[in-house]
């Protein structure tokens, strides 16, 4: 199993080195087949661990060889794969396989070709590294690998402006939240002299509850960077400057669910916090319905997309929040599925409207692309959590989560949030699929994307169908590992109701998107458009202008005066004192070597005397 | 009647001279090599020498640790080994720089490379005794080839810088004889360990003349390995010689001199005699300061180079005075990273190196010579720029560690002061290396059109030489806990 193991970890790796070294040649499409099967070997490799440990197989513990071994502190170098990883590991790799296949086609004219392709599987290798790390500090290190990959491919496109501002903006806004979870983990190793997890988790029942309470706190720190929740949430639509399979890979099934996998990782210690857990779910809410509220109006295909990513983590974390950490990562695999693909359908749709992101200048595309038409509606069919879809199974798993435990205005929250949903991803699949095909106005010419980028997701197809039926199989599964949830008795009594209502609410915002579009072209009319609500959303609630005007100018500021006032007047005047007054100490006494020969030689002489007097004054005082 | 006098043969242990004969009858062959064959390519000579540099170093690994030979004056001890063996790897790298591509004066003789031979020859016995009489003969043997070695680049300037160093050679010969007389007549031994003993013996009377024999040694040596203020000659002798032999100077033959001189005042010192340590103390701080604010007003990089090296020089005779085995093992550690860094220094100068190219009206390689040589040559100005950094002592670079190690041993002995004068001069020094830098990286070019001077002499040896020096720079993380090791040994097999 140790095989299986190391070949899923490094075959990654081994795929970016091997595309690393064509980085700066012309486009080969090599570095692409080749990459893409090493990730299909790492997917094969996940898979029989998957099926070893479905099987009631040992978990698979390895500790490669000793990485920081400095006083007390001892940290492996190890990996783990259990049930939880090896879910992890299975979507990851499976997602991967994908977008690496769609890339080839996606990517096909791009001068970066090689380098695309080395930085997509260095991402992978740092994203197994992330889930398989058998300690905080692995995780930290895949952690850390995953932030600089996304930076590197939202500035894929690094000549343009916005590309490269985006990238920082996610780099930096993601360094913040780590310097909470480094925090965190530091906290870890103080009190429990330890960061394996099974070390530190076999202590947390017996430690004092305030110290997991701020561990837990700052570990979330770092869980809402990757994660993107508010505040920490401006990158990730600002993310989507990369090119579209980056978005679908990182931005939308595997890196942002980082977050969510460490709370899920570390339940034992949230679940011992259920005030923090009481938070995180309540800021999920908070975030699923604000993002949704964003996504209603937005015109770029793309963004509508990563706002409805945000407000899905949301639900995870609410799940998570709530204690019911199996629901989350169920979550977390059928939005993989279905939101890979949704994203692949918007990378077809952009490649075939030469990049336009604007959705109002679409329109009546099915009839050229029926394809990504249907696997669009398919995607957007599960995300609104319409049975029989994968979206259906898990979204209302969270919902009853939400009801069951007396949350009742989480639950609401939820529920509205889902009528919305259902109403935007409708609203995208009606502007560019349906009506009039106002792109030729525009002077576009759509075509359908190649024959095997659509094959390629086909499989996220029908897993974002028919995953939602595994969900017995699936809670057997993880719950080897992750704790039960106990639904309660009167649970069973409404639970049909619930559905009900959820379906409800998801029918009737679809019936709207449908019936606003048909009724009338672009869905919002102009004097709605013009109505505050609608500009306040357009303008994301003005988060990034009060971010701009709170935190950056006034740092600028800050920044400006103590440049002026501080270093050049202060620090800088010292350092050029010091250095102007060796200089002229230099030029003072660089006569000494006039390279007059009769001068050297005095000076050797005159040195000789020197010593001479010294040391006679010297004998004569010791005497 | 005189009583006839027989030695055994075993009684010599002539194994012990080896190294030294292979070297010398390498210089002979070359010799009737070309008696028989003139004109013969300058690579042959090349090859053969490094050849009998070969033979030279195995000789010296096979060599019996702690045994003396040849009626006693020969004394193989770990610090005669290692330090041989320095010697000889940093002379068969820099006589590769005579594979460079133009063709100049000196390599044409036969006798260049003989000269280099003896030369090395008179290194070894150098630091293989403890015998002044025998000291002084290596001595005299590596100088006079050196001056001569030095006249063959048949320049103006390097008649000049020869003549220079001749005289002042001569000069800090006189001093040395005459120091030695003192030791022979306080003593009436010219062994060092005799002289040791018999000073101690007698409490050091009179105390006035142990001191004046020290001072005339101290002038000597300070003069070899130009300390402040004996170091007049030094940058204009490198100016004079080739950047090939510059960057020989400035590493093999202070190798030589500083083993004479932890000889012979570590000794001093253990006996007892503060003053010495005082002294050494303040040429120490002298030297380090002095010749690095000096290195800040040069123009030309060679002369700037001249400066720093008699800096690190300065470094290491810290060392040298605080004498603990720590220090002692830092003396070769910081040694070899420094000749490998200066190697790599000066090579870079030597393939710059263009004849009837001119820069300036006085200096071959002035600063300007370098501006904006990234954008010209960028692997050459990172290269450059590398060696730079290095000799400014940058983690995680080479010299960096021999500072450290240096400066910690100083710490553990309990020269703070003299710690702290080491790092401020470590941050002055940053000052002038990074001014070349600066000039490479960030200033307009102004010597020409394309880059091709900066190469203008290079050869594949050359650029391997370049390529072994950036490498044992850019690696020497891994390398120096085993060259510690190494020369920990070696120094606790001395004694030292």
């Amino acid at each position: 199993m140790e095989l299986f193991l190391y070949t899923a970890l490094f075959a990654p790796l081994a795929g970016s080195l091997f595309a690393g070294i064509f980085g700066a040649s012309p486009k080969n499409i090599i570095t692409g087949l080749v990459t893409s099967s090493l990730i299909f070997l790492s997917f094969v490799s996940s898979l029989f661990l998957f099926v070893h440990l479905y099987n009631g197989g040992e978990i698979v513990h390895v500790e490669m060889m000793d990485w920081i071994m400095a006083g007390d502190l001892s940290v492996p170098f190890g990996f783990v794969v259990d049930n939880v990883s090896s879910t992890m590991m299975l979507v990851v790799t499976l997602v991967s396989t994908v977008v690496h296949i769609y890339s080839m086609g996606y990517m096909e004219h791009d001068k970066g070709f090689n380098r695309f392709f080395s930085y997509l599987s260095a991402f992978v290798f740092s994203m197994m590294v992330l889930v398989m790390s058998d300690n905080f500090l692995g995780l930290f290190i895949g952690w850390e690998g995953v932030g600089l990959c996304s930076w590197l491919l939202i500035g894929f496109w690094y000549h343009k402006e916005s590309a490269t501002w985006a990238a920082n903006e996610a780099f930096i806004m993601n360094r913040i939240a780590d310097l909470g979870m480094l925090i965190g983990i530091f906290l870890i190793y103080w009190n429990f002299g330890s960061l394996q997890y099974d070390e530190v988790f076999s202590q947390v029942a017996e430690t004092d509850t305030t110290i997991l309470t701020w561990i837990g706190i700052f570990l979330f720190i770092g869980a809402m960077g990757k994660s993107a929740q508010f505040p920490l949430h401006t990158w990730l639509a600002d993310a989507m400057e990369g090119p579209t399979p980056v978005s679908a890979l990182i931005h939308a099934a595997t890196m942002v669910t980082a977050g969510v996998y460490l709370v899920i990782r570390a339940n034992e210690l949230y679940s011992l916090i259920p005030e923090v857990g009481y938070f995180i779910a309540s800021l999920g809410a908070f975030v699923a319905f604000f993002a949704a509220t964003m996504a209603l109006v937005n015109r770029d295909i793309k963004r509508v997309i990563a706002y409805s990513t945000l407000s899905q983590l949301g639900y995870m974390f609410v799940a998570g929040g709530l204690g019911a950490y199996w629901i989350a990562l169920f979550h977390l695999a059928t939005h993989a599925f279905f939101k890979a693909l949704l994203f692949l359908g918007a990378g077809n749709v952009m490649h075939a409207m030469d990049d336009e992101l604007n959705i109002m200048k679409m329109g009546g595309m099915r009839k050229v692309m029926g394809w990504t038409a249907i696997l669009m509606i398919v995607a957007s069919l599960a995300l609104a959590g319409i049975y029989p879809f994968a979206g259906f199974f898990s979204k209302d798993k969270i919902l009853e989560v939400a009801f069951d435990s007396n949350h009742y205005i989480l639950w609401g929250v939820l529920w509205v949030t889902a009528g919305l949903t259902a109403f935007y991803s409708f609203r995208v699949v009606m502007l560019v699929f349906f009506g009039k095909e106002r792109y030729k106005d525009f002077g576009f010419h759509p075509h359908e994307a190649h024959k095997f980028m659509l094959w390629a997701m086909s499989p996220l197809a029908v897993l974002a169908i028919i995953a939602g039926f595994f969900e017995h199989q699936f809670y057997n599964f993880v719950t080897g590992v992750l704790p039960h949830y106990n639904f309660s008795e009167e649970i069973h009594h409404v639970v049909g109701q619930l559905i009900l209502v959820t379906t409800g609410i998801a029918l009737t915002g679809i019936g709207i998107a449908v019936f606003s579009n048909m009724y009338r072209e672009g869905v919002f009319s102009t004097v709605l458009q013009n109505n505050f609500i609608y500009r306040f959303l357009d303008n994301q609630w003005y988060i990034p202008k009060i971010y701009d005007e709170v935190f950056a100018k006034p740092y600028i500021e800050l920044s400006t005066l103590l440049w002026n006032r501080v270093d050049v007047k202060i620090v800088d005047a010292t350092v050029d004192g010091i250095a102007k007054f060796l200089h002229t100490t230099g030029e003072k006494t660089r006569g000494m070597q006039s390279g007059n020969l009769s001068h050297m030689l005095r000076w050797v002489v005159a040195g000789f005397t020197l010593l001479l007097v010294l040391a006679v004054v010297y004998t004569y005082y010791s005497i | 009647m005189l009583e006839k006098i027989t030695i055994p043969l075993e009684a010599l242990n002539l194994p012990t001279l080896i190294p030294m004969l292979i070297a010398v009858a390498g210089g002979l062959t070359i010799l009737v090599v070309d008696l028989f064959k003139k004109d013969l390519d300058k690579s042959l000579y090349i090859v053969l020498s490094i050849l009998f540099l070969t033979m030279d170093l195995g000789a010296v690994f096979d060599l019996e640790l702690n045994q003396r030979g040849f009626f006693n004056v020969m004394l193989i001890d770990g610090i005669a080994v290692i330090s041989q063996i320095v010697m000889i790897i940093a002379s068969g790298l820099f006589i590769l720089f005579a594979f460079s591509s133009q063709r100049f004066h000196e390599y044409r003789y036969p006798e260049f490379f003989a000269l280099f031979l003896f030369m090395t020859a008179g290194f070894q016995f150098m630091v293989a005794s403890d015998n002044l009489i025998l000291i002084f003969v290596g001595l005299e043997t590596a100088s006079l080839s050196l001056y001569t070695m030095m006249v063959l680049h048949n320049k103006d300037k390097s008649f000049e810088a020869a003549i220079k160093y001749f005289t002042m050679g001569a000069m800090a010969a006189g001093f040395y004889a005459f120091s030695a007389m003192v030791f022979y007549g306080l003593t009436g031994s010219v062994e060092l360990y005799k002289i040791f003993e018999v000073l101690h013996m007698r409490g050091f009377e009179p105390m006035i003349l142990v001191l004046v024999a020290s001072i005339a040694m101290l002038v000597s040596f300070g003069f070899k390995l130009a300390v402040v203020p004996f170091h007049t000659w030094g940058p204009d002798v490198y100016e004079g010689s080739s950047a090939a032999l510059a960057g020989y100077i400035s590493v093999v033959p202070k190798v030589a001199g500083f083993v004479v001189v932890i000889r012979i005042f570590e000794g001093l010192i253990n006996l007892g005699i503060d003053w010495i340590e005082y002294i050494l103390y303040g040429i120490v701080v002298l030297t380090m300061t002095l010749a690095n604010i000096w290195a800040l007003v040069q123009n030309d990089v060679k002369r700037m180079l001249a400066y720093s090296s008699i800096s690190h020089a300065g470094f290491v005779m810290a060392a040298i005075m605080i004498g603990t085995t720590q220090a002692n093992s830092g003396i070769f550690l910081y040694w070899i990273l420094f000749a490998f860094t200066n190697l790599g220094a000066f090579a870079m100068l030597w393939v710059s190196h263009k004849r009837d190219a001119k820069y300036h009206e006085r200096f071959d390689h002035p600063f300007e010579k370098f501006s904006g040589m990234v954008r010209l040559m960028p692997v050459g100005a990172v290269m450059m720029g590398l060696f730079m950094i290095t000799l400014a002592g940058v983690p995680p670079f080479s010299i960096f560690w021999g500072k450290v190690y240096l400066i910690s041993s100083a710490v553990n002995a309990g020269y703070i002061v003299l710690a702290i004068i080491m790092v401020l001069n470590s941050a002055i020094a940053a000052y002038y290396y990074l001014k070349l830098v600066v000039h490479m990286f960030l200033k307009e070019p102004i010597t020409g059109r394309d880059g091709s001077v900066y190469m203008a002499n290079a050869s594949t040896s050359l650029k391997v030489v370049l390529g072994i020096a950036a490498f044992f720079t850019i690696a020497s993380i891994f390398f120096v806990s085993p060259i510690l090791d190494f020369t920990s040994f070696y120094m606790a097999m001395s004694g030292f």
